[in-house]
């Protein structure tokens, strides 16, 4: 910047240092590092795995500087800020002057101004303006003509809003900064987890608290399909119902990439699980004795005879598409538990290790589904850039600018001189093959 | 397992490539022709391996939805591309290198540009035809079933393709930098070539994050959380994004745009293998 730190325009210098590319290049590499420090360092964990993972000491100074949360934290927000205030000054900056630029319509005045690019003379007396509109409609696009006292202008323009690009793309880079914020202050986010059958009036926000909702929602069923036996899952679904006071108002069915809209919250399903109603009953038997008993969930307890003991660990309603479904730890003797599965309709598919034998007559069980509740008005913010950011692009990337002239003028000896003039300020290398192109065309169409 | 023709394109990339080397060598324009036509006919085996590929998918997926109507057919036709597992996108990006190189490049791509190209894509195929990489056609699991992913996965992967066409550039336009030869295109031509694959990359990159960020809303309810690939293509996009800045605005050109032209396609690099393989996140079906 030419102005100093010593004269006395601290104003022009913080403006000049905002507005500077120097500013926005350090920045954008200073975000990049930062975002890699944020992809070594696992984010958003309790403190105790850093400790196990770093040491104490780098463990403990992690989680304190807040690089364990990186993106929420100052190293990350601040350079982002700053950021958005170097493409705000920008915009101030230039976007009036590429606004007026591109509403200046380019006049016969400016076209016989361009720098010229070729000359030649054309012998002969036919009339040469019907061939050089048709060359110039053909290579560029219909011109513009003026007739002089003394000469002919054809002129044409390409590119005239190509100014706008840049400052659109950074509007549009500035929108989706400013839905992130209003996601992040006016934003609702949180978790709902429902059983079968159950009602909610709230759900969980991710500070723990609860935010109630003004309406109720209901699961009256959850299922999980399978492709076929033993394959992976094919569809999640959760069919909700919503009541406003009582009445029943909507049925939705909610699945994976299929959310679920109402009362202004979306409800996107996000995992599910089993729940027992009740202890699980098992059938063990051992050699000809058959015996059935209960077990408590995630309890050890002693096997009918007591030479052996199993722990229910698991139960699952559907284990891949075999149906229900129990995950039991083994133990006989000595040594480590064994984990085994027993299914309720394919007792053959269990591994059955030891002396006993188990079955699972029928399996008393619930489901539940837990959904991703939030509300955020700030994503028509951030589409509204989605969207901007598409004409800007295709103005700053693919509408080079171009300016062109052909200027006759007849001579005395009844000939015409023929002056191709032009300028494009960005696209040198593919103005200067055009020049060549029509130059030649333009030499071509000469009657010898 | 590879399918047959495959194995066959992978043998004419590898072909074109030497006769790129050849006529590079020889200055023989026959042979660059003969390489170009074999490079289209490549691409034409490819795109047919492509095309049956997705049939076959799209009629396995068939079964499970039998009595399917014109509309639920023709989204299982949108869901079915081939493009939802790592070897299928390798395969997708193989394709895409020749695709962009011979409508983008034209009459640059021959000699050693051409090789690099040619030769690309050959190493592309030929890591997915490896063993460790899973080439069974699978049932779409249910993050996967979305209109989103055709477009995401498309659009990332031209990108991808792009800055792998620009970094092939920067290392000729370095390499040419300090040993000349003449049968490379002249530096000014080569510094345009590596700008304009980065402005295609650089479009299709922001595409790709951007149709990746409305399909996470819809899907996840968060256009953005922080996962690793997201943040990798984050950090690429800004490479490139730096990239433009220094040429259009500060005018740099030739030897220091290279330089991050290959610094950028680092990023590509560990966006598309470091982070399916080191890095756990939403992204991990990849492999």
């Amino acid at each position: 910047m030419t102005t100093k730190r010593s004269q006395p325009q601290p104003w022009l210098w913080l403006w000049g240092s905002l507005t500077s590319i120097r500013l926005t290049v350090f920045l954008l590499l200073i975000l990049a590092v930062i975002a890699i420090v944020g992809t070594v360092v696992p984010q958003d964990q309790p403190p105790a795995q850093y400790w196990d993972r770093f040491g104490e000491g780098l463990g403990s100074l992690l989680w304190r500087s807040g690089i364990s949360s990186i993106y929420y934290s100052p190293w990350f927000l601040g350079p982002v800020g700053l950021l958005g205030v170097n493409i705000l000054a920008c915009l101030i900056n230039g976007l009036p002057q590429a606004i007026r630029r591109s509403a200046r319509r380019f006049t016969w005045e400016m076209a016989v101004a361009l720098p010229e690019r070729g000359r030649f003379h054309w012998q002969g007396g036919a009339d040469p303006r019907p061939l050089v509109a048709a060359i110039l409609r053909r290579e560029l696009g219909r011109p513009r003509q003026q007739t002089l006292p003394d000469k002919e202008v054809f002129f044409y323009e390409r590119g005239r809003f190509r100014p706008l690009g840049p400052y659109l793309v950074h509007l549009s880079l500035l929108l989706i900064l400013a839905g992130g914020l209003i996601g992040k202050f006016w934003g609702i986010e949180g978790r709902l987890m429902l059983s079968e059958g159950e009602e909610a009036r709230a759900f969980q926000v991710s500070s723990g608290a609860e935010q109630p909702l003004d309406f109720q929602v209901r699961l009256d069923r959850f299922q999980v399909e399978f492709y076929e036996k033993g394959s992976s899952p094919k569809e999640f679904r959760s069919d909700l119902t919503f009541f406003q006071n009582g009445r029943e108002v909507e049925r939705h069915a909610c699945r994976v990439n299929d959310p679920v809209t109402f009362g202004g919250f979306t409800f996107y399903q996000s995992s599910y699980g089993t729940q027992p109603t009740g202890p699980v009953r098992l059938q063990v038997s051992q050699g000809d004795r058959s015996q059935t008993m209960e077990a408590p969930m995630r309890r050890m307890v002693e096997l009918p005879g007591g030479d052996g003991q199993i722990m229910v660990v698991r139960v699952d309603g559907n284990l891949q598409g075999f149906g229900p479904a129990v995950q039991l730890a083994y133990r006989q003797g000595p040594g480590h538990p064994q984990i085994i599965w027993v299914l309720e309709k394919h007792p053959e598919l269990a591994e059955q290790p030891g002396p006993h034998r188990f079955t699972l007559p029928s399996l008393s069980f619930k489901w539940y589904s837990v959904f991703q509740v939030k509300r955020d008005p700030g994503v028509w913010w951030v589409y509204a850039g989605f969207i901007l950011l598409l004409p800007g692009f295709f103005l700053a990337f693919f509408r080079p600018s171009q300016r062109w002239a052909v200027v006759l003028e007849q001579t005395p000896k009844g000939g015409w001189k023929v002056t191709l003039q032009g300028v494009s300020p960005r696209a040198r290398d593919a103005f200067a093959a055009r020049q060549e192109r029509l130059l030649e065309l333009l030499k071509k169409g000469t009657p010898s | 397992m590879m399918s047959p023709v495959l194995g066959g394109v992978m043998l004419a990339y590898l072909l074109v490539g030497l006769l790129f080397l050849a006529g590079g060598l020889w200055a023989s324009s026959r042979l660059q022709l003969w390489a170009r036509l074999l490079f289209w006919a490549g691409l034409g085996a490819h795109t047919m391996a492509l095309l049956g590929r997705w049939w076959e998918s799209y009629h396995l997926a068939l079964v499970h939805t039998p009595g399917a109507g014109f509309s639920e057919s023709l989204r299982l036709v949108i869901l079915q591309a081939p493009l939802s597992n790592f070897y299928e996108s390798l395969i997708f990006f193989a394709w895409c290198l020749p695709f962009l190189a011979l409508v983008t490049f034209r009459h640059y791509l021959q000699g050693y540009l051409g090789t690099v190209v040619a030769i690309l894509a050959c190493l592309l195929l030929a890591y997915a035809s490896l063993g460790g990489v899973d080439s069974r056609i699978k049932p779409l699991m249910p993050a996967l079933k979305s209109n989103w992913l055709l477009i995401h996965v498309v659009t990332c992967f031209l990108g991808y393709a792009a800055f792998t066409l620009g970094f092939g550039t920067a290392l000729l336009y370095l390499k040419q930098e300090r040993w000349p030869r003449p049968s490379l295109p002249p530096l000014a031509s080569m510094d345009r070539l590596i700008y304009q694959a980065t402005i295609i990359g650089f479009l299709f990159l922001t595409l790709g994050i951007l149709t990746g960020a409305v399909w996470a809303e819809s899907a996840w309810g968060r256009y953005w959380s922080w996962d690793p690939k997201e943040t990798w293509s984050l950090i690429t996009w800004l490479v490139y994004a730096t990239l433009l800045h220094a040429r259009l605005v500060k005018g740099w050109q030739g030897r220091r745009i290279a330089w991050l032209a290959v610094l950028g396609f680092m990023a590509v690099l560990f966006t598309y293998f470091g982070v399916s393989f080191l890095l756990t996140g939403l992204h991990s079906y990849l492999t």
